[in-house]
């Protein structure tokens, strides 16, 4: 369910060239969903370890763990907040902690990226789902 | 996700910048405590909160509890924290504690596991406390004890298990669109093998969470329900299966043959109480524990009735440690239980004619016939 709050809309907000910086995060979480399969979530422990960015690192040990569903959206969300971000950093992390919830659900690629690009925007979304489908198996 | 997001906002975001580590450190301490109260909690049917609410010193800590002592939901929890005035006037460090505080509570009465309490609880205080209370997770993983599991009547789902689990990554596949809570509830009802294969999934801390959960389950859902989650599980199976997105394997290597089981389970049942006891309790549980999967869950009861208690346990814990085998294997050890059984039967010239000869059947049984198409 979508519960939108000013605030929340307010530090969403940044520039079209920053959102452009959505397109490798939605191929790293396509990489991460494909080894996976391949690999299994257990793999996901050595991403973590070459993780930089402290969210990521800590939302693949959680997904490594088998911690999902409302339980991770909870728990990532408060990390998130915990830093008074705003602008595309803020739109990042939370394409990040969806990107992670998507992953932890076992989602194919085609609703994983469909659930992210939604973080591009309306006007750019399509051109960027068309883009990505074109490069993803 | 913006759900999580949006909600975080409106309650008002906490940042534990400002608040010392002396602070954070004795949050973390608390959120230990509250984990430990859940487990608690969980293994009393919640028969613990009164007294650890009487005991606890905190005041928030102890607000909350006594709330959970009269049986407050989540909602209530959440709802009594939000209006009460033992939220008002605070300092930023026992802010931060009320977030955490609250956070924890209201999963402890949602029926979280302990370790979903820990990590919701500290998260408040940031990243920089993600391992030190994944060390503490996993220290209680480790010193866990297995719980006691009675042996159940296993239905259609193990062998789906069985048969999924020829490609791991099919059977994680599944769990994982499944989602864990109805993952959980359906193997709630099947045998500690299945839950085994399962766990090994996610590592030590959420492979303890796993099986903490499933035994969890076992106890507060009734039979309908759990009914209810294997049939919604079968059912991601076959839309899984429909969509090209899972290959099941070869079902006949693990399905025994349902006339060796029943001719090994008329034998089990028709022998005299001594010699099936002789048999069990002199024999190697591990074979044992083996044969035991060729035999109807009515030759199970009336075997582990025989047996003293612990003796019983011994041979449960083998049978939780067996590997699953396919049918030819279980063959295999019913025929060597079967060859125990007639060479005890020769040496204290005991046992029924009806039941020799079907021991004997099971014995001969690769000569009659063959075991499976």
């Amino acid at each position: 369910m979508i519960n939108w709050n000013a605030e929340l809309a307010k530090r969403l907000a940044c520039g079209e060239d920053e959102r452009r910086g959505l397109g490798p995060l939605i191929r790293r979480f396509i990489d991460l969903a494909r080894k996976t399969r391949k690999e299994g979530y257990l793999a996901l422990e050595s991403e973590a370890a070459q993780a930089e960015d402290p969210l990521l690192k800590v939302g693949l040990r959680l997904v490594a763990e088998g911690v999902s569903g409302d339980d991770l959206e909870d728990i990532l969300a408060t990390y998130l907040l915990a830093n008074d971000e705003k602008g595309w950093p803020f739109l990042r992390t939370c394409a990040t902690v969806e990107g992670l919830v998507s992953l932890a659900a076992g989602d194919e690629n085609p609703i994983l990226i469909r659930k992210l690009v939604a973080y591009y925007g309306a006007d750019r979304a399509l051109s960027l789902l068309q883009e990505l489908e074109g490069q993803s198996p | 996700m913006i759900r999580a997001i949006a909600e975080a906002i409106a309650r008002g975001a906490m940042r534990p910048g400002g608040v010392s580590r002396q602070k954070k450190d004795a949050i973390f301490e608390l959120s230990c405590r509250v984990a430990a109260i859940a487990e608690r909690s969980r293994d009393s049917g919640g028969a613990t909160l009164a007294r650890d609410a009487e005991a606890e010193k905190r005041k928030l800590l102890r607000f909350g509890l006594e709330l959970l002592a009269e049986g407050a939901d989540a909602a209530r929890v959440d709802f009594a924290f939000e209006h009460s005035p033992i939220s008002l006037d605070l300092d930023a460090g026992t802010k931060l504690e009320l977030a955490s505080v609250r956070a924890g509570l209201v999963a402890l009465s949602a029926g979280k596991h302990p370790s979903v309490v820990l990590r919701r609880m500290t998260a408040f205080l940031g990243p920089e406390y993600f391992d030190k209370a994944g060390e503490w997770l996993a220290e209680k993983a480790r010193k866990r004890r297995r719980r006691e599991q009675s042996l159940l009547v296993p239905g259609d789902l193990p062998d789906l298990i069985r048969s999924l689990a020829l490609d791991p990554r099919s059977l994680e596949r599944t769990i994982r669109v499944a989602g864990r809570d109805l993952a959980v509830a359906a193997l709630a009802g099947c045998a500690q093998e299945s839950v085994d294969l399962v766990a090994g999934f996610y590592g030590p801390v959420g492979a303890a969470a796993f099986d903490d959960d499933a035994a969890f389950r076992r106890t507060r859902l009734s039979g309908d329900e759990i009914g209810q989650a294997q049939n919604a599980f079968a059912e991601v199976v076959k839309n899984l299966e429909a969509g090209g997105e899972l290959e099941l394997g070869p079902e006949d290597e693990f399905a025994s043959d349902p006339a060796f089981v029943h001719e090994l389970t008329k034998a089990v049942m028709a022998l005299d109480e001594r010699s099936l006891r002789a048999v069990f309790k002199e024999g190697d549980s591990r074979i044992l524990a083996l044969a035991m999967q060729g035999l109807e869950p009515r030759a199970h009861e009336r075997i582990l009735g025989l047996l003293p208690h612990r003796v019983a346990q011994r041979l449960l814990d083998a049978v939780d440690d067996a590997a699953i085998l396919p049918s030819r294997e279980v063959l295999v050890a019913g025929k060597t239980l079967a060859q125990a059984v007639l060479a005890q039967a020769a040496l204290a010239k005991s046992g029924s004619r009806e039941s020799l000869e079907s021991f004997e059947k099971v014995r001969d049984w690769m000569e009659d016939r063959p075991t499976s198409p």
